[in-house]
């Protein structure tokens, strides 16, 4: 008999990442309603430290995987022990972020076992019977489609900040399991060579909550301090429209729009962005956007939620003011 | 009568015919080498139309029509062309004389001959110094120079020289006799060059290097005839043969796929052998010269592609090709020979040489093409370029999944939303219908339909332009709707990106909505749309009446339905749509209607035929772009230089990357990019 709901733990340098804490803080209340234990599965190597939060977050049974061949992620050796642990421990649901990780590893894992896989959900919740029910946006987001599977383990990947992470109660405890993994060199047929991370404080751009965007009005990258020192404030991620990327003033991959990064955080800030269909098609499906633009024609506009017209050298300085003494009260 | 002797001072001249014989044997083995190069390709043909191939080869060969629209090495081409055409009609008189025994080689006919040689000898001449000054000294970037350049600049050079200087030491010599040349005043060249030899040298001494000067010339002329098919020089008939092959039907449409043939095993391209002999034959008539990569967006914006290149680097795989074949023939006759069983046909060897895409083309060159077609229409002996690119783009997309990951967004999008942006499908209608237009199905009786394609339809700043045209349309009283939700993109960048797949099913399920219309005419404002149903639509049995906005337009105003007011003032230039000029040679009608509300109109540098792409085209449109400057910016600064009003368009791609350009340059104060459809609406 199937039991258990398994959280695939991301961990990058053993940090946990949101997405999987969400997903405890969900799971939680799901295990609670179907009486099932919420079983956090880490991978990685000198990773016994992550029990602790991923106890406080919520699990009940933390299954702690010690490797040096699983310190950095590739797919070929995570797919074959989460295969193996997966198949011995026949849980009844296997969840993970779908987030570069979780959509590289979730179909493959999915095909090894034969079951199905919703990916990208938006939702979950369970229905009379305990049987879960995804939500996913499909049509660029026009509309959702609900699924669920009929064969266990049911397979998802929650796409991040769908849900809240639990706060952490240091008073939980758990069983802490430690399993070893059974590599086979036939699995490793990518090895991580190198990690060239660019430095940068601020959150993913695709992660972030909160994005402060500038376009062709910043008038030069000197200007983007004042889009850093907003984003310092709130915790935001910095883009950029595709004008200020192809003057030169931003990096490739700081640009939001058809040809740069999708987004959709809950917050967008435009600063100085006219809002071409270019720009909107990366950052339309924001929950809610503010468009400063000196311009009261200006395409985005239309597009926002509230605007401010006016200049943003004047209107973002008040802003960042403005949230610090919120930030700080 | 006016005549010479032919052979004259000349003894054992039929030793000529031993080295002819040589010659022609060279000649010929160079002709079947070439020959079992191009037969590697697939059959195509290519000869349906004989009389206008004829006329092509008169135009754009004896005509120079393409050559001459370069002037400085147009002129010089045609110099040295005509030049040799009426030594070579000189050479086959006197052969018809001499060697047939036809007299004919003397009166109006000699002295014709006699002036036309000297006279065009003397042009040729001097184009080759001019040549050899514009390849030497000046150096233009778009030629490459080879050993195979200067032999032939040289041997043609020599071989001119050496004419001339023959007749002038005949001259010279006879006129020590008591027979000098009467009409030497006909060969101006040679008689020239007889004054000073008189003075110089006796009558002994001019006869014995008369004979030596005439065996010399005569042993080069054979070097050239076996010369001829190994070297630059066969381009004299592979360039007219290529004009009598060219294509004349609606230019660049890429060949169809068969997807419910399930015995296809490949799609796209990616040997050199599943081109056909024509992609082939093509490499051969590819003379370097250069015009394609001089007008080439992609190149002169500093991107690693050149057309040149590609069909350079393609003539060189096809020796490879060759000489590998031939090797494993060699091999498959001997291992037979020896009495071993099932050697393997050559046909049937696998290609373990270069591979075509990645090792003689580097994939980025195939992405950066923007299908503007400027180095077809410069091709003086109609290369096709873009189709072979296409080709090798599908076999990327379709078979190996490798394209420009910001590709794959806009695949997805027209996919699931059937526009690149991936906007809700369903409201692809609420624009125009909030402006009031009825669709096929409110209005069925409407005479045209109006497609305003994805641009038209979603994006805020095409929108006005669609919103302007509908003004005009309504105040001419014209009856017209749209599809709606119903109208989908039209798959022009899916195509053009390889994507042949997803245009094929674009395209099918438009052309159904369509004919369930029963729609005939389509009124188009975005040239891709327009070339799209109008020239390949027909592939899949689509076939309606397609009239871009401008053309239309143009027809409303001088058939009286349109007034429009005649203001004054103001100037503005306008960038020709690749799509809208090179592809289907819409030139005029754009500007005309800017004149007719009294527009004063500049041109940019690149202009017409030779105009330069926004960018966009090709499906570029999706792509980023990281090598070089920006093409966009190059062309945005055209037309700041001439410090107009406006800058009028035609397309919706070409408005966006203009305004693109007029917003990064930062000036938007001095610079609109309007489409003509929103300039007429403002004269209303």
């Amino acid at each position: 008999m199937a039991k258990g709901i398994f959280i695939i733990v991301e961990q990058r340098n053993l940090e946990i990442r949101k997405v999987s804490l969400e997903l405890l803080g969900e799971g939680r209340k799901i295990a609670d309603a179907a009486g099932e234990p919420l079983v956090a599965v880490i991978l990685g190597q000198g990773i016994d430290g992550l029990a602790a939060t991923v106890t406080a977050g919520g699990a009940d049974k933390v299954i702690l995987i010690d490797d040096a061949k699983l310190a950095d992620y590739t797919t070929g050796a995570y797919t074959s022990v989460l295969n193996k642990l997966i198949t011995k421990e026949q849980p009844q649901t296997v969840l993970m972020g779908n987030t570069a990780i979780g959509k590289d590893l979730a179909p493959r894992l999915a095909q090894r076992l034969g079951v199905g896989l919703a990916s990208d959900c938006t939702g979950m919740e369970a229905d009379a019977s305990n049987f879960l029910i995804f939500k996913r946006p499909i049509y660029a987001g026009k509309a959702f489609e609900y699924v669920s599977s009929t064969v266990r383990p049911v397979m998802a990947t929650i796409r991040p900040n769908t849900f809240k992470a639990a706060d952490p109660n240091a008073s939980r405890t758990a069983e802490i399991v430690k399993e070893t993994a059974d590599i086979d060199a036939a699995d490793m047929r990518a090895i991580l060579k190198e990690v060239a991370i660019a430095a940068s404080k601020r959150p993913d751009l695709t992660e972030a909550n909160i994005i402060v965007s500038g376009g062709r009005g910043m008038g030069g990258p000197e200007n983007y301090v004042i889009l850093e020192a907003l984003a310092d404030v709130v915790g935001a991620a910095v883009g950029a429209s595709r004008a200020a990327v192809d003057a030169g003033w931003k990096e490739h991959k700081f640009q939001v729009g058809q040809t740069g990064k999708t987004v959709a955080p809950t917050l967008y800030i435009a600063c100085g962005i006219s809002g071409a269909i270019q720009h909107l098609a990366g950052m339309g499906s924001s929950k809610f956007i503010v468009a400063i633009n000196k311009d009261p024609e200006a395409n985005i506009f239309n597009v926002a939620d509230y605007g401010i017209v006016g200049d943003l050298f004047e209107v973002v300085p008040v802003l960042t003011e403005e949230f610090k003494k919120l930030v700080n009260s | 009568m006016a005549t010479r002797q032919v052979y004259w001072n000349i003894e054992g001249e039929h030793w000529l015919y031993l080295l002819f014989i040589f010659a022609l044997i060279f000649f010929g083995y160079g002709v079947f080498k070439r020959v079992q190069l191009w037969k590697l390709g697939k059959p195509e043909n290519r000869c349906e139309n004989v009389w206008q191939g004829i006329k092509d080869i008169i135009v754009y060969g004896f005509g120079h029509k393409r050559i001459l629209k370069d002037p400085y090495p147009g002129l010089m081409h045609f110099a040295i062309f005509w030049g040799f055409v009426f030594l070579a009609f000189a050479t086959a008189i006197i052969t018809l004389q001499a060697d047939v025994g036809l007299q004919i080689f003397h009166g109006w006919l000699y002295l014709f001959i006699k002036l036309t040689a000297n006279l065009f000898g003397l042009a040729a001449l001097i184009g080759i110094l001019v040549a050899a000054y514009r390849r030497y000294i000046q150096r233009p970037d778009r030629l490459d120079n080879l050993a195979d350049d200067a032999i032939t600049l040289i041997l043609l050079f020599v071989i001119l020289l050496t004419g001339f200087l023959i007749e002038g030491v005949r001259m010279a010599a006879l006129s020590f006799t008591t027979t000098p040349d009467q009409w030497a005043s006909w060969g101006f060249v040679g008689q020239w060059i007889s004054i000073p030899l008189r003075s110089w040298l006796n009558e002994a001494q001019l006869l014995s290097l008369h004979r030596f000067l005439w065996w010399f010339h005569l042993v080069l002329a054979m070097f050239f005839i076996g010369y001829f098919s190994h070297s630059k020089l066969f381009h004299v008939l592979l360039g007219p043969a290529n004009q009598f092959m060219r294509n004349r039907g609606p230019i660049g449409i890429p060949e169809t796929i068969d997807f419910e043939d399930e015995s296809i095993e490949t799609f796209g391209k990616s040997q050199l052998r599943e081109f056909s002999w024509k992609a082939l034959f093509n490499t051969d008539a590819c003379l370097r010269c250069g015009r394609c990569q001089d007008n080439c967006p992609a190149y002169l914006s500093g991107k690693h592609l050149s057309p040149k290149r590609i069909i350079q680097d393609m003539k060189v795989l096809m020796q490879e090709t060759g000489a590998a074949v031939e090797a494993a023939k060699e091999m498959a006759t001997s291992v037979h020979a020896a009495g071993h069983d099932g050697a393997e046909s050559a046909e049937t060897e696998e290609w373990t040489g270069r591979a075509l895409i990645g090792e003689v083309i580097p994939e980025e060159d195939l992405w950066a093409c923007t299908t503007c077609r400027s180095c077809e229409q410069q091709c003086p002996v109609f290369i096709e370029h873009v189709d072979k690119t296409i080709d090798m783009r599908r076999n990327l997309v379709l078979m190996e999944t490798r394209f420009p990951s910001e590709a794959q967004l806009a695949f997805k999008n027209m996919e699931n939303n059937g526009n690149p942006w991936g906007i809700g499908w369903s409201t692809r209608a609420d624009f125009l219908t909030n402006l009031g237009v009825k669709t096929c199905e409110e209005d069925p009786g409407a005479e045209y339909l109006y497609w305003p394609g994805c641009s038209g339809a979603f994006d805020a700043r095409n929108q006005k332009v669609s919103a302007a045209l509908v003004k005009l349309l309504n105040a001419a009283g014209v009856r017209y709707a749209i599809l709606g939700n119903e109208e989908k993109c039209c798959g022009d960048s899916a195509r053009k990106l390889g994507n042949e797949y997803l245009f094929y099913s674009l395209a099918s399920e438009n052309i159904e909505v369509m004919k369930g219309h029963g729609v005939k005419k389509i009124i188009t404002q975005c040239p891709h749309c327009y070339n799209l149903i109008k020239n390949e639509y027909p592939q899949f049995g689509g076939d309606f009446e397609v009239i871009h906005h401008t053309v239309f337009l143009l027809d409303l105003i001088k058939s009286g339905k349109l007034k429009l007011s005649h203001g004054a003032g103001k100037t503005v230039t306008y960038h020709d749509s690749c799509y809208l000029g090179r592809y289907n040679q819409i030139y005029e009608q754009p500007r005309e209607l800017l004149k007719t509300v009294g527009l004063d109109i500049k041109e940019m540098a690149h202009t017409g035929e030779k105009s330069f792409c926004c960018g966009a085209g090709g499906g570029r449109m999706w792509l980023e772009e990281h090598e070089g400057q920006r093409i966009n910016e190059m062309r945005t600064d055209e037309a700041i230089a001439l410090k107009t009003d406006y800058v009028g368009t035609a397309c919706p791609f070409c408005l966006t990357m203009i305004a693109d350009g007029i917003g990064a340059r930062g000036v938007g104060e001095q610079l609109k990019a309007l489409d003509i459809a929103e300039i007429l609406e403002n004269a209303l």
